[in-house]
């Protein structure tokens, strides 16, 4: 074992170190909205002119062809300078429909669309969960029937997170009539401009409008836009969620560290009710110190996964280990300073700015539910790791 | 940057893990409930001089090929007095004479896990002529009058303990500096991730077999939902070990921060983990002939060596601009 980092990688290290000292933005991402999502868009064009975009992506799609390692070095400095945080309206974009279209996409395919999503071009959603259809995904029902030259889709989509602001969807529906289960899915590309989609905002208890429920009355898409094979989607829907259960976390993880250091220095400036200064109160302090061990733990976890797919090319159902760990250190996380900070986090106008912890505190639900909630990770890591028999 | 094991590494792992499943397979316990001491042993075997330096008799390997050892150990609640050996030997370093014959099995150690004024107490080694007490500041060596100590059930029966007063033991040599409790810190953090590893596989084992209710009890949520919580916390820890292990060998500046974290990981592992495989068991886990006792009693007593939590918390709270405990 090895935590040394080569010449090259420290040379990275310090260009992307000062490249981010002079160009994270100026002013703060706006909360939410048409504004928030041009904000990223422009982030994104900057990253993109400036040779900071796809980091991982091979050169031949547009990327840079960087190791794990060198992306891992990349997000902590984006953590360090206080870069706009990279789970935003791209994120769809560049986490997923990219790389599955990398994976499994036509060369008319990946001439269309890579490109103009790593420029900030175009913004995608994700079309998978239904009304009735959530963790349990294979019951999807969302369908679709051949005529011509295109597949017409009916149906509904839920938590169609940006989807307000999105240019494309991955959407994931059922074409071979009659199918059941994960056999006769199709992986298809949507424009969200046709005709007869309708996008309708579901309120959520943070106050925002960031997800969406998708109609589609009658919607024609090309049969050029299906991804991977007609009727062969669930194959190409896995191989989506394989990487974001894989690496797609690694950016959050290191910001998290970067929260834990701050809610330690907020413990230890703010008294709790009874004067005790909270880092003093040894609950406090003993649930402070185990969030911190874990997080740094996620580091660790992180590094010894990339070392496994160096090893073995293939990231295994840890993801799902990670993905619990992340969502679950970070929700106790704000739980916690929600109890330090007492009346004041009590104060909420609904702007993530303005009171950054209750907002994460109302998040960390949609962080261990959405992708798969802490539940179904559970399931995976007994089914696949420890191959505990199923119900199922 | 490369944070798995590599072919040597792996090599070390599976020696040491056969070596501790042929000779003290965890079972053992139930028929000869308290290992007699083979410190002679293994020392032919180099299992005592990992990490010590060649010219002392060691075979100059690191502290990342000891900690693979002591998971093992802690697979198999192994011989404690090898532990408590191999951090003697890393305080004596300066006393050539004295690390001769700790290195070579003749003289066994006993460790000191209070010390009052009118009492101490020591777990390990039967005949041991030494005493060894670890703190944050120094490791120090004691001749010991352990004929005088009186000897006292522990919970622990694997474990021989023992009581007496300030006149049992004798300065012998002192070495400042907290390497020996950082070295400490690894290998005990290492037996607990290798117990709460054990834990896991052995309810794992019995979920797929024992049925209740027409089917096998691991197809049932309230089952397999808290075996992944064990997985997750067997993962965690480990990749925290791992990476604490690798910065303290290599010197980083935030070593003892690494390790006192992976310290809190595996402690809670091996707690949590020996805990729950009693729970998911039901009634045969609390029966003396199951092996599950015998984690959760080894975890208690590794739980307990070398700080309370409290001392290991104390790294990971001091962020820059803290301000200081009264």
């Amino acid at each position: 074992m090895d935590l040394r980092f080569t010449e090259e990688d420290l040379r990275f290290r310090s260009r992307a170190r000062s490249w981010l000292k002079d160009n994270i933005p100026k002013t703060a991402r706006p909360a939410h909205g048409a504004e928030a999502a041009q904000f990223d868009r422009d982030w994104q064009r900057k990253l993109y002119e400036h040779g900071w975009a796809g980091l991982i992506w091979p050169r031949e799609f547009g990327g840079l062809g960087l190791s794990e390692v060198q992306q891992v070095i990349w997000y902590e400095e984006c953590a360090r300078a206080g870069a706009p945080h990279y789970i935003n309206t791209t994120y769809v974009a560049l986490m997923h429909a990219g790389p599955t279209i990398i994976a499994c996409g036509t060369a008319r395919q990946k001439a269309d669309h890579l490109q103009r999503i790593l420029t900030g071009e175009s913004l995608w959603c994700q079309g998978f969960s239904e009304p009735n259809a959530g963790s349990d995904l294979a019951s999807l029902k969302t369908s679709a029937v051949v005529d011509g030259d295109d597949l017409v889709v009916n149906g509904s989509k839920t938590w169609t997170t940006d989807g307000q602001h999105a240019d494309f969807q991955e959407l994931l529906i059922r074409t071979t009539p009659g199918s059941e289960r994960h056999k006769g899915l199709t992986w298809v590309i949507c424009d969200m401009s046709s005709p007869g989609i309708t996008v309708h905002p579901i309120k959520t208890m943070l106050g925002d409008e960031h997800v969406n429920t998708t109609f589609y009355d009658d919607v024609r898409i090309p049969l050029t836009n299906v991804v991977g094979d007609l009727g062969g989607g669930w194959k190409t829907a896995m191989s989506t969620l394989a990487f974001e259960r894989g690496t797609g976390f690694i950016g959050d993880q290191l910001a998290l560290y970067e929260r834990v250091n701050q809610a330690i220095r907020l413990a230890g400036k703010t008294r709790l009710e009874d004067g005790t200064l909270a880092i003093h109160d040894s609950n406090i302090a003993g649930r402070l110190a185990l969030i911190k061990a874990d997080t740094m733990a996620i580091r660790a976890m992180t590094l010894a996964q990339i070392s496994e797919i160096q090893q073995s090319g293939n990231p295994g159902p840890k993801g799902s280990i990670m993905k619990l760990m992340v969502t679950g250190t970070s929700k106790s996380l704000s739980h916690l300073v929600a109890e330090i900070l007492g009346w004041e986090f009590m104060e909420f106008n609904g702007d993530r700015t303005d009171h950054p912890w209750t907002y994460e505190y109302l998040w960390s639900w949609v962080y261990t539910i959405a992708g798969g909630t802490s539940e179904i990770q559970r399931e995976i890591i007994a089914d696949q790791l420890l191959e505990l028999p199923r119900a199922r | 940057m490369f944070l798995a094991l590599d072919p040597d590494e792996q090599a070390i792992s599976d020696a040491a893990a056969d070596f501790l499943v042929n000779e003290f397979p965890l079972e053992r316990l139930h028929k000869v409930p308290r290992d007699i001491s083979k410190l002679e042993a293994f020392a032919e075997l180099g299992w005592l001089g990992l990490a010590a330096p060649e010219s002392a008799g060691g075979s100059g390997l690191t502290i990342v090929e000891e900690m693979l050892f002591f998971i093992q150990n802690g697979r198999v609640a192994g011989p404690l007095e090898i532990l408590i050996q191999v951090l003697a030997i890393a305080a004596a370093q300066s006393a050539p004479a004295v690390s001769e014959s700790l290195i070579c099995g003749k003289a066994g150690v006993a460790l000191l896990v209070e010390q009052a004024a009118d009492r101490i107490r020591l777990i390990g080694n039967a005949d041991a002529r030494y005493a060894l007490a670890v703190s944050p500041r120094c490791a120090s060596l004691f001749e010991l009058n352990l004929a005088n100590c009186q000897s006292v059930m522990c919970l622990d029966s694997s474990v021989a303990m023992y009581t007496g007063d300030g006149t049992m033991i004798r300065p012998v040599l002192e070495q400042a500096g907290g390497a020996v409790w950082q070295q400490a810190q690894i290998d005990v953090s290492a037996m607990q991730l290798g117990l709460a590893e054990r834990a896991l596989e052995m309810i794992v084992g019995y979920a797929k077999q024992r049925q209740t209710f027409g089917r096998a009890i691991g197809a049932y949520q309230a089952v397999r939902h808290p075996c992944a919580d064990m997985a997750v916390r067997v993962e965690t820890a480990r990749s925290q070990l791992f990476y604490a292990a690798t910065a303290f060998k290599e010197g980083h500046e935030d070593a003892v921060m690494q390790t006192d974290g992976a310290r809190l990981l595996a402690d809670r592992a091996a707690k949590l983990n020996t805990d729950t495989n009693i729970q998911l068991h039901g009634g045969i886990g609390v029966t003396d002939e199951h092996s599950a006792h015998l984690l959760l009693k080894r975890a208690n007593l590794l739980g307990r060596l070398f700080g309370t939590s409290r001392q290991h918390m104390a790294s990971l709270l001091d962020v820059a601009g803290m301000p200081r405990e009264a």
